[in-house]
């Protein structure tokens, strides 16, 4: 803090400070539909341990969780659930895209899929692999927590603005 | 290979094990029902696996009855309720697969019916046609008269048309984002 009260300098450590609080402790809600589930579930599990970057707190409930990770094929009946889920989680918030299906439809181009959630909600990062090894999943986790520290997921900018007071509210 | 050879299967042989019974079945439904089956084709003469009997519309539920209840038939159980898209007229044809419990064998009946006409329910014979025919009514928009609740069961309740239909465009997608309404009266008003 300056001398003269304003809160320029600190106010940005302070968001440094916060964003580096939340990419490390991503709590993820599963929103696992098929095959990509399984490798989500291998990839919390003991062998590759996504507890290490500290996403170990599984929340089935969107209001508990930041992170939501769509893995699998999302079917348009699902799509408008997979949208309340995302309203439902409080700011900020983060997606990660698993896999071919919920990056863009994958091999299902048919009148029952939708073609890419982000048709639908914001994406941060996507995995691509038909399924994803844990591996892929680990890397997304990562390239998430560095958007995360630079403020530069859909959730953090459109928070941003809020606050700049460009658009009404989140 | 000729296609007319009778495909094994795991269960053997299903025509030499049932194909005296089918016949013996075949012979006695055209004798009860008589002008009522248009058709029966039985699977030596015809690339079937099991025969497939070809009912009018307007008797089906009577049919599918005896079928299931009379002790020369007792099909009691109704694996499955489907329909094809012929792309002829009468348009489509609507397929009830059924199981006996008791000879362990099957049969299937088919229904013809042309776009916009309704077929009698099974309902009232297989409580589990209820679901069946909402499925057939939802991909076919072929509609089941004396259905209790004929409402879509697989799409979006806003979608528009019917996705197995041959003349559906493959890529017709129709996205909804915003959830169901499932009980419209309890919105507030105005």
């Amino acid at each position: 803090m300056s001398k003269d009260g304003s809160l320029g300098y600190l106010t940005t450590r302070l968001q440094d400070a916060i964003n580096w609080g939340r990419k490390n402790s991503l709590w993820p809600l599963p929103f696992g539909t098929s095959c990509c589930g399984i490798e989500m579930m291998a990839t919390l599990a003991s062998d590759y341990d996504m507890a290490r970057f500290g996403a170990e707190a599984i929340r089935f409930s969107p209001r508990q969780a930041d992170l939501l990770i769509v893995a699998g094929i999302i079917n348009t009946k699902m799509a408008p659930i997979l949208k309340t889920v995302y309203d439902q989680m409080s700011d900020p918030k983060f997606v990660i895209s698993m896999g071919a299906c919920a990056s863009s439809g994958g091999i299902f181009n048919v009148y029952s899929v939708l073609q890419g959630i982000d048709t639908t909600i914001p994406v941060d990062v996507y995995v691509p692999g038909c399924p994803p090894a844990p591996e892929g999943l680990l890397n997304a986790l990562l390239r998430l927590q560095d958007k995360v520290a630079r403020g530069d997921t859909h959730s953090q900018r459109r928070m941003a603005e809020a606050a700049k007071g460009n658009i009404a509210r989140l | 290979m000729d296609i007319r050879t009778p495909i094994p299967t795991n269960g053997g042989d299903w025509l030499t094990k049932f194909g005296e019974t089918w016949k013996a079945q075949a012979e006695a439904l055209r004798q009860k029902f008589g002008g009522a089956i248009e058709e029966i084709r039985m699977p030596p003469d015809y690339p079937t696996d099991v025969p497939i009997v070809y009912v009018r519309k307007e008797a089906v539920a009577e049919v599918l009855a005896h079928l299931k209840s009379d002790p020369a038939f007792e099909y009691g159980f109704l694996s499955d309720i489907t329909a094809t898209d012929e792309m002829t007229d009468p348009r489509f044809e609507v397929v009830y697969n059924l199981f006996s419990h008791v000879r362990f064998n099957r049969i299937r009946v088919k229904v013809r019916a042309r776009d916009g006409e309704a077929v009698p329910t099974a309902s009232s014979v297989w409580p589990a046609a209820n679901w069946a025919e909402r499925e057939v009514f939802d991909m076919f928009g072929i509609r089941f008269e004396g259905h209790p609740d004929l409402r879509r069961i697989l799409m979006d309740e806003r979608w528009v048309g019917h996705p197995l239909r041959k003349d559906y465009p493959l890529k017709g997608y129709q996205i909804f984002t915003d959830a169901e309404v499932i009980h419209p009266e309890l919105l507030d008003k105005g």
